[in-house]
């Protein structure tokens, strides 16, 4: 596998607080980067800064060996996905998903097509012609995904996007996000505060905690680690199994 | 004894004084008008006759008002509405920095004869800039400054709407920037690939406006019934819809009074018309 993105040595400052400190991490083609970590340690701005929206302080961003720097977003193509789907509440569901191919002015039996044949990957397509308001969260949320996926992004950037879901919506999103992902051969970096939608979702394991990334070699390393709390929530499992038993 | 909290009601003789006043008192005046123009009311009725709303046909001046003021209200609403958007998503930083935000509330607080009053001064051949330009020798005499108040365009009527009307379509275009989150739609739709053009474009232009259009169809409204500016600003000819009933009304034939009555009634019948689309459009977009 080649490697896509590389990061080195980045920091991120406003004012005198310091948001990002020596963050290093690289990802490979397909890889799902999964970030886990608390409200205000920084994720965020570390999604903004390689989606182009923030400028970093200092440090290194490359992709495919090109310094991403002076790339401004919108040529980028990485898609930044909030936890709210934040659907144009003006277009229809099929105009969603378009958005990004009609910007580009592809010809318009291309985008139809298109647009088609992931509406129908994504259970969406009896949908097409409803507005986003009559949808549900779990809809909202896929039709976001289209939108994203259309495009074909080099790497996908989410933001604790299935955050505002329920506990089964959630988890079908969450398979959902798998099948495309490998279907698709997606990169991306998906940042949660959930250790089992981490595990859930990830290729690979990181824990960012007041700014800094702490990447793990293996599944295991990031179960071991005492702050993702992982080791505390199985033996809480444990022992109700025991008492059950 | 029940501990269930009754849900508040609003006393009936309330109520129905409510509906009189909003309802009853211009359904009433709407009747006696169209009750006046078929000559069964007023001062000089004399019985039922359909002659008014015949010579209406021949009549060309309520037509001719009614498209003047159609004409004053598009172009007063557009220019107002393409300078707020305009404002608001090019200049938002200088718009959030002192003084300009108080600085938008001024002009609604002004009363629109004051605004009227003020243009005139401004711009009327014997106004200040005339007499400026005159000084400084840009023009030869006083006459050649252009016409900009009482002029056969509207120009001084539309500028003095335009004064009224777009601070308040800034601070509401502002209130919904920030409402709907397009600040984050913008982040979003870079990621996607869009320039900023195409972001005010296809996304901000359209959800401010449909967002905003009860107020701008009110705001039509509101210019297309206005009074006081176009009776300072405006011509004996052609005249805004509220001038010319006016003046039909009060001249001092009153053999005219029946064709006032029919103008005064088609014209609130139209205004009817468009706030019950208004009505509708708020209830679509919940503002």
């Amino acid at each position: 596998m080649s490697e896509l993105l590389t990061v080195a040595n980045l920091s991120k400052q406003f004012g005198e607080q310091s948001v990002l400190r020596d963050v290093s991490f690289s990802l490979e083609q397909g890889e799902v980067l999964a970030v886990l970590g608390r409200s205000g340690c920084g994720k965020t701005t570390l999604l903004k800064i390689l989606a182009g929206l923030e400028m970093p302080t200092a440090g290194t961003l490359l992709l495919h060996g090109q310094d991403l720097r002076p790339v401004p977003p919108n040529e980028r193509q990485m898609v930044y996905l909030y936890q709210e789907p934040l659907l144009f509440p003006h277009l229809t569901v099929f105009e969603n998903v378009a958005f990004g191919l009609r910007i580009r002015n592809v010809a318009k039996a291309e985008i139809n097509q298109q647009v088609q044949e992931l509406l129908a990957e994504l259970d969406l397509w009896e949908h097409a012609q409803k507005a986003p308001h009559q949808l549900s969260g779990g809809q909202r949320q896929r039709v976001s995904f289209g939108r994203a996926l259309i495009i074909r992004p080099r790497l996908l950037l989410l933001d604790e996007p299935f955050g505002n879901l329920d506990a089964q919506t959630r988890a079908d999103m969450q398979q959902l996000f798998l099948r495309v992902s490998r279907q698709h051969q997606i990169t991306s970096l998906f940042v949660t505060h959930d250790s089992r939608e981490a595990l859930t979702v990830g290729t690979r394991f990181a824990y960012l905690d007041q700014g800094q990334l702490t990447s793990f070699a293996s599944v295991g390393e990031f179960v071991q680690d005492a702050r993702t709390a992982i080791r505390s929530e199985l033996a809480f499992w444990e022992n109700i199994q025991q008492k059950l038993e | 004894m029940s501990s269930k909290a009754r849900p508040f009601r609003l006393p009936s003789p309330l109520l129905s004084l409510y509906g009189l006043l909003v309802v009853g008192l211009p359904l009433a005046g709407l009747g006696y008008a169209l009750l006046g123009s078929v000559g069964l009311v007023g001062p000089l009725a004399t019985g039922f006759t359909g002659r008014y709303w015949q010579a209406l046909g021949a009549d060309t001046g309520l037509l001719y008002a009614a498209l003047y003021s159609g004409w004053v209200a598009l172009a007063s609403v557009g220019i107002a509405t393409g300078l707020a958007l305009l404002l608001v998503l090019r200049a938002q930083p200088t718009l959030r920095r002192w003084p300009l935000p108080g600085l938008l509330y001024v002009p609604l607080l002004m009363p629109a004869l004051v605004v009227g009053f003020y243009l005139f001064q401004l711009l009327s051949r014997a106004g200040w800039l005339s007499r400026i330009s005159f000084q400084l020798g840009l023009i030869p005499r006083l006459e050649s400054f252009p016409e900009l108040v009482q002029d056969g365009a509207g120009l001084g009527i539309i500028l003095g709407h335009v004064l009224l009307t777009f601070p308040l379509l800034t601070l509401l275009f502002l209130a919904i920037y920030q409402e709907t989150r397009l600040d984050e739609y913008r982040q979003l739709t870079l990621t996607l690939g869009a320039s900023l053009k195409q972001f005010r474009q296809r996304v901000a232009v359209p959800v401010l406006l449909r967002r905003a259009a009860p107020t701008l169809l009110l705001s039509f409204i509101a210019t297309l019934g206005a009074y006081d500016i176009p009776l300072l600003l405006g011509r004996p000819y052609p005249q805004m819809l509220s001038v010319y009933i006016a003046n039909r009304l009060q001249r001092f034939d009153l053999r005219e009074l029946p064709a006032a009555y029919l103008a005064g009634f088609l014209v609130a019948a139209a205004l009817l018309g468009l706030i019950v689309l208004l009505l509708r459009l708020t209830r679509r977009h919940a503002l």
